[in-house]
């Protein structure tokens, strides 16, 4: 043989061998294509809430289809409408949407009335795909997961976090706050009517708003909304103690309307810049140096919420799920956690919050360099979630009656119509009828 | 009144009315410039009135909300509700204004007892009847449900404004030669022209703004713009920029029906029998 | 209606002679009833039923979450809503709000209709111009005044703590004037109705009787009393029971504002009716809280009824 025959004849051999390759890879991504491509058509309803990522998952969802050929349609709710509507889907078994983000303090809801996919097996089976370990495990257990059942799966998660005035702290000589007692301390320091400058915001209105934070600072400060067997202890002495310092703190140094503030007074009162600190969810906070939202802009600095002297180091979690409605059938059931997959997966979800959703549930977001150029605050958000209590809320299913029953207590006590512990007693006493 | 009237009551009579114009209408005219603010300069601390102006939320509510399905449904289920109470109810207040026997005095209650019922109570059975006879999500469920309470309204005002007109008209039209529906139609029916037009308007309007019911009973795509403005209730704060842009679009045509139906809102002249 | 209409003693005697009396009666009464007919049978048919299923409801304790444990538990709803003080509390406070609001929305409409009732382009143009609060959605509305009362930093709020008139809390974060606020926002959003529903009656009385009355050298005061305001009572009547109904229901404003608070300042049963069916869906509950509702309101018409009905009966006989 030739040395040209030799050579014409490998590169034959060589030809045939690409051949081969082109047509296994072709056949193997068209079986992927065909299989993913096979939702193609299908139209998916998202009942969404109106928090900052709900936007952006909006204009998100044209990339999904080009991927997969399906629809999203966002329909983005306020609170009370989405619960009401979700809760009359589920009861009137009328398949409105196919998906919905659930709020963290539902889990057990759903989990009793069993109205949404349970997705513990889809997650063992596609674990690798979702890189589960990469999920902030608090997250995964408060934003879906009651007594064993993965009822959603999580998608945005929130920390609460203190935003304080960094200029004002100077002035006034103190460091930021690293315990709760620091941290009242300074508010009572930097209050001053006279300029129209206070110490402390929260929420005072009367229902859940005062109800949800009163939970939190009481947490810090060391109470507890149920006892070791799950069971209501509303009156307990740490509780009492924790709301005695929560109107003293409204008495003397919060701006004097905040006994009606629900979160968009307290939020407005600070954005302002007449508060110097202010706990907060994560997802507002790089709303502060936004000057079409601040008037603090490089004010602000973000920092852990500090808990009581001496306890353990927990800190509030917040955030929303994504869950399927049981009721729609197999196929949609599928294209939902094929979306549920790809909205929280690393890329997408990064994109989500490069673009300024804020909700956080992975480990490598928050170390990721890009996004930690846009909000320098990330590692806050990392260390609250990495010791994250999802609980302070009792997720369970009587959560509802609590918190409104906290909401007229906590409300009443801050107006003066009622001292906190008369107040706590004939909370519990209402509370524990509903066990 | 067409005499002329001294001219210092006629000063008088229009300051009153600007100035309480002026009250009703400078909450509306703040709410309408939020849309135009960036939110920082919604709330001003201290409060000013100065503002540099926006377009971004008009920008923002239009991305985000589907106005031309909103408004379409608002119309729809609006007139609709309107239409069908006004046929329902006009007759039948006629018809008990008119009844001489003392029992239709507790049918007319009756009716207003239909609109006692708070609307939380029949809002879940009617749901499920909805869910069941296949119209929960259209417009059809609450062009229903309003025209129950609206009908209800139209009835009992019909009643009232009917009661009024001297029965001397109609018995003078019937001796005429005029039958017994003519009499309603061609004689009663104008004369109370006016209370026509007040019903149909505010019919038009609770439907516009009822936000209740459709919440529950329509689909993203049949969802009026009354639903779309309670949105604005975010968990963190409320979007009051794009609610002050949304406001526009969901006051604007009501503005304009009422101008519209204006031109119908006048005094019958009544001769009377001489 | 430019046709000019003559009795004729002869021709009516003549045509009534002519026919049997009890036929013309009988196809008279079948004529009203036919055209009440439709109206009824659909009022019956959509209102009703769902009406007495929540009568029903009320006798159940029924969470449609958990429709398992549904139990027939008789009158306890009733009885336990009675025994919460808070609701009880709710009962007054409601009906103080309705009462309040109501007769300020009447005489500040009654007195803007009086000062409309001229037919020209400027009342027809300001009429319109009015109407503009009531087209707003109730929600948007408490969102506003909420705004603009907020005392830290709102356009009104700030001033009114600023300056002394309100407390430092301003008026809606202070027990004692938020129930008096709210009556003058549902006022600010109702009075216009009022005077639309007023003005239509003023403009369907009789003009002669009004000239003659002029002519006669009546005072202004006096054709009030003596003639429109006589003859307007039903229209009144209609407009105040009107309106009581809605005011009882009132939820929106005070969702959208202060939420039942300071305290029970602000607590409307129909807060507790949404709360109890639309957030905890006990159904059971919320048809409890909706159906003494319907108590209420029927026993403020019916005061209403008894109030006006004497001057209405003698009005409608002249």
């Amino acid at each position: 043989m030739t040395a040209r025959q030799g050579g014409a004849r490998i590169k034959r051999r060589l030809m045939f061998a690409l051949e081969i390759a082109i047509a296994v890879s072709a056949i193997v991504s068209g079986s992927v294509q065909a299989q993913v491509k096979s939702f193609e058509g299908l139209t998916l309803k998202l009942a969404s809430q109106n928090d900052q990522f709900a936007a952006v998952l909006a204009d998100l969802t044209p990339e999904f289809k080009q991927a997969t050929g399906v629809t999203v349609k966002v329909d983005i709710l306020s609170y009370p409408d989405l619960l009401t509507k979700m809760t009359a889907d589920f009861v009137g078994h009328t398949k409105s949407y196919d998906l919905y983000t659930t709020d963290i303090v539902w889990a057990g809801q759903l989990a009793a009335s069993g109205s949404t996919v349970v997705l513990n097996d889809l997650i063992k089976r596609d674990a690798a795909e979702i890189k589960v370990d990469d999920i902030y495990p608090v997250l995964m257990n408060a934003l879906g997961n009651f007594k064993g059942k993965q009822v959603a799966f999580p998608f945005a998660g929130y920390a609460n976090i203190l935003a304080y005035r960094k200029d004002l702290y100077e002035q006034a000589g103190l460091q930021p706050p690293s315990t709760m007692e620091d941290l009242v301390a300074a508010a009572y320091r930097l209050t001053d009517p006279t300029k129209h400058i206070y110490g402390f915001v929260a929420n005072g209105q009367k229902g859940p708003a005062v109800a949800q934070d009163w939970m939190q600072y009481n947490k810090q400060m060391g109470g507890d909304i149920l006892d070791k067997d799950g069971k209501p202890a509303l009156n307990s002495a740490a509780n009492i103690k924790s709301l005695t310092v929560y109107k003293d703190l409204f008495q003397k140094a919060a701006p004097p309307g905040a006994v009606d503030y629900d979160w968009d007074g307290r939020e407005t009162s600070f954005r302002q810049g007449i508060v110097a600190n202010m706990q907060t969810w994560s997802i507002g906070a790089a709303g502060y140096s936004d000057p079409s939202q601040s008037k603090v802009v490089g004010k602000v600095g973000i920092i852990v919420a500090p808990p009581g002297k001496g306890l353990p180091k927990y800190y509030g979690v917040g955030g929303w799920g994504l869950a399927i409605n049981k009721d729609i059938d197999q196929k949609q059931q599928e294209a939902a956690w094929l979306f549920i997959k790809w909205a929280t997966s690393p890329s997408v979800h990064k994109e989500l919050n490069e673009k300024g959703g804020g909700s956080y549930i992975r480990i490598s977001e928050t170390h990721d360099p890009d996004l930690l150029k846009k909000y320098p605050f990330l590692p806050v958000i990392d260390e609250s979630l990495v010791n994250g209590d999802g609980d302070y809320r009792p997720r369970i299913p009587q959560y509802p009656q609590i918190q409104d029953i906290l909401g007229d207590a906590v409300n009443a006590v801050l107006v003066g119509n009622v001292e906190p512990q008369k107040a706590l007693d004939e909370a519990q006493a209402k509370a524990a009828r509903l066990f | 009144m067409s005499r002329r009237p001294a001219v210092h009551a006629l000063v008088f009579q229009r300051a009153v009315l600007l100035l309480a114009t002026c009250i009703l209408l400078a909450p509306i005219a703040w709410l309408i410039t939020t849309a135009y603010k960036p939110s920082v300069d919604i709330f001003s601390f201290p409060p000013t009135l100065a503002f540099l102006p926006t377009l971004a939320n008009f920008r923002g509510a239009l991305q985000h909300f589907d106005l031309r399905h909103l408004l379409e449904s608002s119309l729809i289920i609006s007139i609709g509700s309107a239409v069908l109470s006004l046929l329902l109810g006009v007759p039948a207040g006629y018809a008990l204004a008119r009844a001489k026997a003392r029992w239709t005095i507790g049918l007319a209650y009756f009716f207003l007892a239909v609109r006692t019922v708070p609307p939380v109570a029949t809002l879940i059975p009617f749901y499920l009847i909805m869910r069941d006879i296949g119209l929960l999500g259209t417009w059809w469920a609450v062009i229903l449900l309003n025209t129950t309470l609206n009908t209800a309204f139209v009835v009992w005002m019909m009643f009232c404004y009917f009661r009024a007109l001297p029965r001397e008209m109609e018995e003078a039209a019937l001796t005429d030669g005029c039958t017994l529906f003519g009499g309603f139609w061609r004689v009663a029916l104008p004369l109370v022209r006016p209370g026509i037009i007040a019903c149909a308007l505010l019919c038009i309007m609770f439907a516009w703004n009822d936000f209740l019911y459709p919440a529950f009973l329509t689909r993203s795509e049949t969802k009026p713009i009354s639903v779309a403005l309670i949105t604005a209730f975010g968990t963190k704060d409320i979007s009051w920029g794009t609610l002050g842009a949304l406001a526009h679009f969901s006051t604007v045509p009501i503005v304009l029906l009422a101008l519209f139906l204006n031109r119908y809102f006048v005094q019958a002249l009544t001769r009377g029998i001489h | 209606m430019g046709k000019q209409i003559e009795l004729s003693r002869e021709s009516s005697g003549s045509l009534i002679s002519t026919k049997p009396v009890m036929t013309f009666a009988r196809y008279r009464r079948l004529f009203l009833v036919l055209l009440c007919a439709p109206a009824f049978v659909y009022v019956l048919a959509v209102a009703v039923w769902p009406l007495l299923q929540g009568v029903y409801f009320s006798l159940y304790e029924y969470n449609l979450m958990r429709p398992a444990s549904r139990a027939f538990v008789g009158l306890q709803n009733y009885r336990d809503f009675w025994a919460d003080e808070a609701a009880r509390g709710a009962i007054i406070t409601t009906s103080i709000f309705t009462f309040s609001a109501v007769t300020l929305e009447l005489i500040l409409g009654l007195g803007l209709a009086l000062l409309l009732w001229r037919d020209s382009v400027f009342e027809r143009a300001l009429l319109a111009l009015l109407l503009i609060p009531v087209t707003v959605t109730p929600v948007a509305v408490g969102l506003i005044f909420r705004a603009l009362l907020a005392p830290d930093f709102g356009v009104l709020g700030y001033y009114f703590a600023e300056w002394g008139l309100s407390g430092p809390r301003g008026f809606l974060g202070n027990p004692a004037t938020a129930l008096w606020t709210l009556v003058a926002i549902d006022a600010w959003e109702w009075t216009p109705l009022v005077t639309l529903i007023l003005l239509a009656g003023l403009k369907s009385l009789p003009t002669d009787i009004l000239e003659a009355a002029e002519a006669d050298g009546a005072t202004l005061a006096q054709r009030f009393r003596l003639i429109i305001l006589p003859m307007l009572l039903p229209t009144i009547f209609l407009a105040a029971v009107l309106r009581s109904m809605d005011a009882f229901k009132v939820f929106d404003i005070i969702f959208a504002t202060t939420n039942g608070g300071p305290g029970d300042a602000t607590n409307t049963m129909m807060l507790f009716a949404v709360k109890e069916g639309l957030q905890f869906f006990n159904i059971g509950r919320a048809s409890t809280v909706a159906n003494l509702m319907i108590v209420c309101i029927a026993l403020f018409s019916v005061a209403f009824v008894i109030l006006i009905r004497g001057a209405d009966r003698k009005a409608n006989e002249r």
